[in-house]
């Protein structure tokens, strides 16, 4: 070993880092919403690229390569169901997931500086017997994860317009807010994440409810985790038509 | 990762025990289950009963077990092995369906509990852990339910009207079979309130010819499982309905 090799490495890794969020510039935002019915996902993509169900209480909205994104789900979905399987259901939770599977998996795949990068951010969100016991994790690239405190998250490829677009939906949180009425705040959070070359522009919430809810060309991606009822599987997908 | 959507086979990588005949457990056996069609779609009932040889083990043990939201496996025979395969039939329909972003398919489904009953053949032929299920599955396309019974190699059969399995499953089948025949109404005509309290009686009548049957009497308010399967999928009936349908039904 020669002593500027570390130096090369440290060299190789942010050019990685750069690389990675070069690449994921044109990927469009995903959240995740808390509320008294469940966990609300959202995206807009293709159908079936960017919400995803992995187990009974958890799910994944994710951006970024499809490749990508789909070794993430896999790699956690066979996680949680040999866990749930050799063990219980019940102890399937994504902090045990994100701790002992994905990070360290993510941290390792960002780290092989040989090989492709993973291009992928995500949310992931298990949902809870109340609001309070929600958990929603910000998932990086890098292996890196964050768990959102007040029951929203949203992931975007510009920092700071992300932290202004979780800021103003938590200045929508409130009780009164419907499930259809939280579909058009998060799609109006969308749009204005995805308007060009502009710092985050806060919706106007009265135009966001009477927008209708769709994107021309494109399939809204939206699941609710369900709260509570009988049903051990959670997840359900949500069309336009029940959030009319 | 494997990216197939066979959970099955990432059972070997497991450091747990599988449900593939490798720890089969003796000593316990169960029941009575059958599964008819009704006006609406599938009815499936059991009894409560695990015997032990000539000793009553519980009557308390659930046999009709759903394995999605469009099956259902009714269990007869050693409820240890049977239990495990509801429940890897449970983690492989869900871990396909997640995986591959579609359900898994009917014949599918059937094939996946075949297998599981083909794995299990050295407990079955050591005489102890013989399971021979019934299976009720929603096919996507047509949104029909259908019935299927197996023996205990893993050969299916379907019950185009009814199938029962089980000790006490006998004189349920020829019941049903009369009924199918010469009954007014038939039991496929029947409403979800007759087809509930012909499958209490279907039990109570077994269980008076079958000591391995047994848990339901409707005068102590002890009534069978009972789950349907119709086009929304699978539904379990509460003890209260099935008392309101028993109460107000003829003698």
């Amino acid at each position: 070993m020669t002593t500027d090799e570390p130096y090369r490495w440290l060299d190789a890794i942010a050019n990685r880092r750069e690389y990675i969020r070069d690449q994921l510039k044109g990927a469009t935002p995903v959240l995740a919403w808390s509320r008294p019915e469940g966990i609300l996902l959202f995206g807009v993509g293709t159908g079936g690229s960017k919400v995803f169900e992995i187990y009974d209480r958890q799910a994944l909205a994710a951006l970024g390569h499809p490749v990508d994104i789909e070794r993430v789900r896999q790699t956690v979905i066979e996680a949680a169901h040999r866990e749930g399987f050799t063990r219980a259901p019940e102890d399937v939770t994504l902090r045990r997931l994100l701790n002992f599977s994905l990070g360290p998996a993510l941290k390792a795949g960002f780290e092989q500086i040989f090989s492709a990068p993973l291009m992928v951010e995500c949310i992931f969100a298990e949902v809870g017997p109340t609001v309070a016991t929600d958990v929603l994790a910000r998932v990086n690239f890098d292996g890196t994860f964050r768990f959102a405190p007040h029951g929203i998250a949203v992931a975007h490829t510009d920092a700071p317009n992300e932290a202004a677009a979780t800021e103003w939906l938590r200045s929508q949180s409130r009780d009164d807010v419907t499930l259809a009425q939280a579909a058009r705040l998060a799609l109006a959070v969308w749009r204005a994440l995805t308007a060009e070359g502009q710092p985050f522009a806060a919706p106007d919430p009265a135009v966001a409810l009477a927008a209708p809810l769709a994107v021309e060309g494109r399939t809204l991606e939206i699941a609710l985790l369900a709260r509570g009822g009988a049903d051990r599987v959670r997840y359900r997908a949500l069309t336009a038509d029940d959030l009319a | 990762m494997t990216g197939d959507g066979d959970f099955l086979s990432l059972l070997p990588k497991s450091a747990f025990a599988t449900a593939r005949g490798d720890k089969p457990v003796a000593g316990l056996e169960a029941t009575t289950v059958f599964a008819f069609h009704y006006a609406d779609g599938v009815i499936v009932a059991g009894d409560h009963r695990a015997t032990a040889g000539n000793v009553v083990f519980s009557d308390r043990i659930e046999k009709i077990l759903e394995l999605d939201r469009h099956s259902l496996m009714a269990i007869a025979g050693s409820p240890s092995i049977a239990i495990e395969m509801a429940r890897t039939l449970q983690t492989a329909f869900d871990y396909y369906r997640r995986s591959q972003l579609q359900p898994m398919s009917l014949a599918a489904k059937m094939r996946a509990l075949s297998r599981l009953l083909h794995e299990n053949l050295p407990a079955t032929l050591q005489g102890f852990g013989t399971v021979a299920p019934i299976f009720a599955g929603l096919d996507p396309t047509t949104g029909l339910p259908s019935i299927f019974y197996y023996d205990p190699l893993g050969a299916q059969f379907e019950g185009v009207a009814h199938a029962g399995s089980g000790s006490g499953s006998g004189s349920i089948k020829s019941v049903l079979h009369f009924l199918e025949q010469w009954g007014r109404p038939k039991p496929k005509e029947m409403t979800l309130a007759q087809a509930v309290v012909l499958a209490n009686r279907l039990l109570m009548t077994a269980a008076e010819f079958d000591t391995a049957t047994g848990g339901v009497d409707p005068l102590r308010n002890d009534f069978a499982t009972i789950k349907l399967l119709g086009p929304a999928g699978v539904r379990t009936l509460a003890v209260d309905e099935q008392a309101q349908f028993w109460r107000e039904a003829p003698l």
